[in-house]
């Protein structure tokens, strides 16, 4: 239970259609344009985003744990995980590269939990930061979630280049998994979470009895 | 017919009377700033354009060879198919599907389903199912990674230039330009003005 933010469309008696931007009357159950299930705010959104991320965020371990890479050089065989191949690169002295991956596998899927699990927390309790600041951090989550895939298209290439037998020759490992099922959950979780919640107001524990009565 | 005098932004709700845009004018929300809509120029014929380019230039990244890689006389030689395709028959079908399904299948589609929804505009022909093609295209949206994997193959190239000779080949300016497209396709689409046109046809191009 929450007020609506002032002015907002719910607040009026209206609902936003999410799928195509009609404004139609609360009552309407589906919107007469697009035939989408209307409701003021997304249903279960945030039990539905909490969900995904949490999963995301176990399968995060052993994305890090396993092999990402599985390279064979002359007999010798090298897994390589996430931050092994961060560190070789490093060591190899192509620092660009390593900063790009590093960025791309690490740091944005470690910041896209960290926001996304403060912005459910913003939903449920008041937050410490503005509405304002609240809807950038969401935008800016929906803007960097699918750069995390990088380091999957690099296992990609690389795996479909170099199979030179024992010579050289890499495999994906199973870290790819779960790698890009985070990805892919830490998306759906964006998508699922209705920042028009993050402006509304919970309702105090008194106005929440006196609801029930 | 619905009458579309309202609108509400999609980042906080708040509730604004319809604006009535210029040309190439863009409303953004006062309380969150999130972007509302941009009317555009000739949205129909700029997004036919690009959209057949792009489609074009996919169509030609998918024919010849993305690059290939020389170790000491030991040449390998990957084109976009490849890319996934080898992976398929090394039994990592998971993998392979994945990434084909985000480089190539869901650019291909989103563009195709655009052109497809133009086509249908034009021909003043409007049958219930275009309301869920549209719905589709904006849905499939944040699934299209070209420009991701494009930036993959980059990385890539530089692991391998220390290693190995490297050759870039057509199939990899093809697709650098097919991103350049794409991006310029996502650039133009709004929602407001093609759902506007689902409605009432595109003569009347405003809000
Ligand atoms: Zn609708
Ligand atoms: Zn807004």
């Amino acid at each position: 239970m929450t007020h609506y933010s002032e002015g907002s469309a719910a607040i009026n008696g209206l609902v936003n259609c999410t799928e195509c931007g009609l404004v139609a009357k609360k009552e309407l159950t589906v919107c007469p344009r697009c035939n989408a299930r209307l409701s003021p705010r997304r249903i279960y959104s945030l039990q539905v985003t909490l969900a995904l991320l949490i999963t995301a965020f176990v399968l995060y371990i052993p994305a890090n744990l396993l092999p990402m890479m599985v390279t064979e050089k002359l007999g010798q065989v090298e897994y390589n995980t996430i931050l092994g191949g961060i560190i070789v690169l490093w060591e190899e002295g192509s620092e660009p590269i390593a900063v790009v991956v590093f960025v791309a596998s690490v740091l944005v899927p470690v910041l896209k939990f960290i926001i996304l699990f403060y912005l459910c927390f913003c939903a449920i309790a008041q937050g410490a930061v503005s509405a304002k600041t609240r809807v950038n951090l969401y935008r800016l989550t929906e803007f960097i979630g699918r750069w995390s895939m990088v380091d999957i298209f690099v296992v990609a290439v690389l795996v479909a280049l170099i199979q030179l037998d024992h010579l050289l020759n890499v495999q994906p490992g199973n870290g790819t998994i779960a790698f890009a099922a985070v990805v892919i959950l830490t998306m759906f979780a964006a998508n699922s979470f209705d920042p028009r919640i993050l402006w509304d107001k919970p309702l105090k524990r008194d106005e929440i009895t006196s609801a029930r009565k | 017919m619905i009458k579309t005098q309202f609108v509400a932004c999609d980042h906080c709700d708040l509730l604004l009377d319809a604006p009535s845009l210029q040309e190439e004018q863009c409303a953004l929300c006062p309380r969150c700033g999130h972007k509302i809509s941009r009317l555009r120029k000739n949205l129909m014929s700029q997004l036919t354009a690009y959209g057949v380019t792009a489609l074009i230039l996919l169509a030609l990244s998918n024919m010849f060879s993305l690059m290939t890689f020389n170790l000491s006389g030991n040449i390998s030689e990957i084109n976009l198919w490849q890319s996934a395709l080898n992976l398929y028959f090394e039994q990592y079908k998971t993998l392979s599907l994945i990434v084909f399904i985000f480089i190539v299948i869901v650019p291909a589609l989103v563009i195709a389903l655009i052109l497809f929804f133009i086509a249908l505009i034009r021909l003043n022909h409007r049958p219930k199912a275009l309301s869920n093609i549209l719905r589709l295209i904006f849905g499939l949206l944040p699934w299209a990674m070209a420009e991701v994997f494009f930036v993959g193959v980059l990385v890539s190239l530089v692991k391998l230039v220390t290693i190995a000779q490297m050759n870039l080949g057509w199939s990899f300016w093809a697709y650098a330009l097919f991103c350049v497209c794409y991006a310029k396709v996502l650039s133009l689409l709004d929602r407001y003005q093609l759902w506007s046109w689902l409605e009432r046809g595109y003569a009347h191009d405003s809000l």
